[in-house]
């Protein structure tokens, strides 16, 4: 019997993927969210977690740039 | 989603470019609106919007002509494509700190400091005011010819004066010289007054000016003319009438080792009776002279001309700092001034290296005669003969606090027991530093000239030295000495490497593990430096050991050395890294532990060797290794986000190459040198990245994004498979910490010193080349930047989207 779940298809740089995985497996078990890894590039994940990723993500960036200080 | 890194929020460095198009708009309509400056405090944004409407200010009728805008708050904006540009651009470098100087469009501040400096090179406020007004667009505000006056008026009652080994504070009025006494610090600095037997004009009166503060007495020197000139001690007497105009002159003594301290206490900020420090040199009849000359073949160039005629306004020598980019001839302002003045010179450097190079400069460029030059470090010490002579020495042999050897010693005594001249400071921002203080405290001179390329710090004691030294006298703009010609024309290029997944995932893992050690992950960008990098140091491993960028570094390499034949420096701060690089490239390196006599083997096969093209370079190559043939530089690791780094880093390579013609707008080569950084992106390093480069964004430079090296086709380069690839994580991973970490230079320090193990515990400070300097990521003036993301209701509103 086929199963169907709905869920959010990721595609993103190698790196990307690689913050989400460790994301992913910074969650408890039960909130885990990626449901396949396809391949270096792209994922499966659960709907839910689309706003949380990118919040994520951004805050990982933000830390990684620098803005200049208005003296 | 969030695919490349095309999106990166990267804004504050592409805005620049949008300042002539900005000045183009504001050419129209006088209305200044800064609501899209970027403000790290949202909240603040409306309160700015209000403070930044300048929409009152009356527009003059011939505003077209008038090359600059002065804005109520200080801040005055200079239109580099106005005919006036010359000379408003003398005048406002005289009078405010630049803060930004793209091509079109600078950016100015008026400061109490600046002023400070203007009205010390001999401006009056009156002048300061009036050209303000006549080159400005606009009607001058109320504001700023307030804040002119009051930061200019007290200058120039306060005198500061070497006389005899000993320092007085003069002032022809007894009210100021009561005022400074009732601080604290003065009074405490103040030697008790003892009656100058010698000079007969000084007469102690001890009753007078009595008052609550229990009796502080001055001693004053009747120094009219007409009594000198019947008096026994006539020396003494002309040389007080030289430094004053006054009848009378009112001065007490203060403790040499508290000099700095008064000197702060009286600056703009504190007191504000900042003083005055000039040397006489012609008049000083005390000092024995020095013969030397500059030789005729020593042209200086006119910003060079013109720094010198900073310091040397009146006839008078000023203490100062004057600023030069790498490689613009900073060592022939120096030979210059020391010429001039003719007495004594202690010429300080950083390294013995640069030593051999200061006293090769002297010896180059002026007729002093060879023994009455010497050299005073670790290794060489030489004696110094005469009366007046020339010693070339380093901050940490004076400074060093330790036992000496016989030798050292006395000459040490020598130079604390001389009256200098001329005290010569190189690299002067390294000086703040708690240990070379000490040096400032130590040798008594009359005059100190600072030179240095890059007036930033990472912490705020670069306004220590205003009372260190004194105040700026000079600044080159970069981009014009680059238009002369008389720096290199450099392009730089900051390339991203991506990271490799196997070398991410362990990156992510690492600061997994540290953001649990820093409570919190948002306050690491808080912390100081030390901390950061002592957590984070297998973290940089993995980033600067990214084989993607191992990989983009050898592709320069080739590059740069098969299709144009260039000399290239490889600088790497991780000792690691430099190490693993320099042995899978074949290449040889210098690094902290490398002696003398390597380094000079090394340095002589770079510059003459056909088959040495490449040498990768430790932190010890940042500063005063005067390497001229280089014109490329790779930089894969760096110390955090160090702007004075970077800027060093350039100057390496910033000294003009190849023809004069060639160099000039429009001539064959458009650019002959290349500074490239490597940068492994979604990493820590892209925030230091883009840091670092501030300083030289603010000088004008623009930073190209290169993404796709080394090009996918190129398959002969290192860490091909992912075999290899997973072969370096492996050794990076298992290399213990005290590999991975940072070097830890030791200073040439005194003869003792090195005979301890070389690579000796240092701190922090001692690898930064600066010791006691302390990293931190700050943010000019108020400190408003340190806390910036801690409160998120403080966040600006563009990125308060993405915070919900």
């Amino acid at each position: 019997m086929v199963n169907a779940i709905k869920g959010l298809f990721i595609s993103c740089d190698i790196p990307m993927a690689q913050f989400i995985v460790n994301l992913n497996a910074s969650m408890p078990a039960s909130e885990r969210f990626i449901v396949h890894m396809l391949d270096p590039t792209h994922m499966f994940v659960q709907p839910h977690v689309a706003d949380f990723i990118r919040s994520k993500i951004a805050e990982f960036r933000d830390q990684n740039s620098y803005e200049k200080p208005q003296g | 989603m969030a695919g490349g890194d095309g999106d990166r929020a990267r804004a504050p460095k592409r805005h620049k470019s949008s300042a002539p198009s900005k000045a183009a708009l504001v050419d129209e309509s006088a209305e200044f609106d800064y609501a899209d400056d970027f403000d790290d405090d949202a909240h603040d944004a409306d309160k700015e919007v209000k403070k930044r409407d300048f929409t009152k200010l009356e527009l003059k009728p011939d505003h077209a002509n008038r090359p600059l805008w002065a804005c109520a708050d200080g801040r005055i904006f200079l239109e580099t494509f106005s005919p006036l540009y010359k000379q408003a651009y003398d005048f406002l470098i005289a009078i405010a700190e630049p803060v930004c100087r793209p091509e079109s469009m600078h950016e100015y501040n008026l400061t109490p400091h600046s002023l400070y400096a203007a009205v010390s090179v001999g401006l009056e406020t009156s002048t300061i005011i009036s050209v303000l007004s006549k080159l400005s667009k606009t009607k001058l505000p109320n504001e700023i010819i307030d804040f002119i006056h009051a930061s200019t008026a007290n200058y120039g009652k306060v005198k500061l004066v070497l006389k005899k080994n000993r320092y007085f504070v003069e002032s022809p009025l007894p009210e100021v010289l009561k005022t400074l006494l009732k601080d604290e610090v003065i009074s405490k600095a103040r030697l008790a007054p003892e009656v100058d037997k010698n000079a007969g004009c000084v007469r102690n009166l001890s009753n007078f000016l009595q008052d609550s503060l229990g009796g502080p007495s001055f001693s004053i020197s009747k120094t009219a003319r007409e009594i000198v000139s019947g008096h026994e001690d006539l020396l003494n007497g002309m040389e007080l009438a030289a430094a004053t105009e006054d009848k009378e002159t009112h001065s007490f003594e203060i403790d040499p080792s508290q000099v700095e301290n008064v000197k702060q206490r009286c600056l703009p900020n504190a007191l504000n009776f900042p003083m005055l420090e000039e040397y006489d040199f012609r008049n000083d009849t005390v000092n024995p002279d020095l013969d030397m000359e500059l030789k005729p073949q020593a042209r200086p160039r006119p910003y060079q001309e013109k720094s010198l005629s900073k310091m040397f306004g009146n006839g008078r020598a000023r203490s100062g700092i004057i600023v030069l980019p790498c490689g613009a001839g900073k060592s022939l302002v120096g030979v210059s001034a020391a010429c001039r003045i003719k007495k004594s010179c202690l010429c300080l450097a950083t390294n013995a290296v640069s030593v051999d190079q200061w006293a090769f400069q002297f010896k180059l460029w002026s007729t002093i005669k060879d023994d009455h030059i010497s050299r005073f470090t670790s290794d060489n010490k030489e004696k110094f003969k005469g009366m007046a002579s020339v010693v070339v020495t380093t901050y940490n042999m004076v400074a060093f606090g330790g036992k000496r050897s016989e030798d050292s010693e006395k000459i040490i005594e020598e130079i604390r027991n001389r009256e200098w001249g001329l005290l010569l400071m190189d690299e002067v921002h390294v000086v703040p530093a708690h240990m070379f203080r000490k040096v400032i405290s130590i040798t008594k001179s009359h005059c100190k000239l600072g030179l240095t390329a890059t007036l930033v710090r990472e912490d705020e004691r670069i306004t220590d030295l205003n009372f260190l030294i004194g105040p700026k006298l000079y600044e080159a703009n970069w981009l014009d000495l680059v238009k002369g010609g008389f720096i290199a024309n450099v392009q730089c290029a900051e390339v991203w490497c991506p990271m490799t997944k196997e070398f991410f995932a362990e990156y992510l893992k690492k600061e997994n593990s540290k953001k649990k050690q820093v409570n919190s992950f948002l306050s690491f960008h808080y912390y100081v430096q030390a901390e950061s990098l002592d957590n984070c140091i297998s973290c940089q491993a993995l980033y600067v050991m990214n084989p993607n960028k191992f990989r983009a570094c050898q592709f320069l390499i080739k590059f740069h050395e098969e299709q144009r034949g260039d000399k290239i420096i490889v600088f790497a701060d991780n000792l690691f890294a430099l190490t693993q690089y320099a042995m899978k490239l074949r290449k040889p390196m210098i690094y902290g532990a490398t002696s003398h006599a390597e380094r000079t083997r090394i340095l002589y096969q770079f510059k003459n060797s056909p088959e040495v093209n490449t040498i990768f370079l430790s932190k010890v190559g940042d500063n005063s290794i005067d390497i001229p043939e280089a014109n490329v530089i790779i930089q894969i690791s760096s110390h955090a986000g160090s702007r004075r780094q970077e800027a060093q880093r350039l100057g390496r390579i910033l000294r003009a190459k190849g023809k004069h013609q060639d160099r000039m707008a429009g001539g064959k080569e458009e650019y002959n040198a290349f500074f490239y950084s490597l940068v492994s992106t979604d990493t820590q390093e892209m925030y230091y990245s883009t840091k670092r480069q501030q300083f030289l964004v603010d000088q004008g430079y623009s930073f190209k994004v290169i993404t796709s090296l080394p090009p996918p086709q190129e398959s002969n380069l290192m860490f091909n498979t992912l075999d290899e690839q997973l072969d370096l994580l492996g050794q990076v991973l298992n290399a213990r910490d005290d590999m991975v970490g940072l070097e830890h230079l030791e200073m040439d320090a005194d003869g003792k010193a090195l005979l301890k193990a070389r690579r000796s515990a240092g701190s922090m400070s001692a690898f930064s080349g600066a010791g006691g300097m302390v990293y931190m990521e700050y943010s000019t003036g108020k400190g408003k930047g340190a806390k910036k993301h801690k409160d998120p209701s403080k966040r600006h509103h563009l990125f308060k989207k993405r915070y919900q």
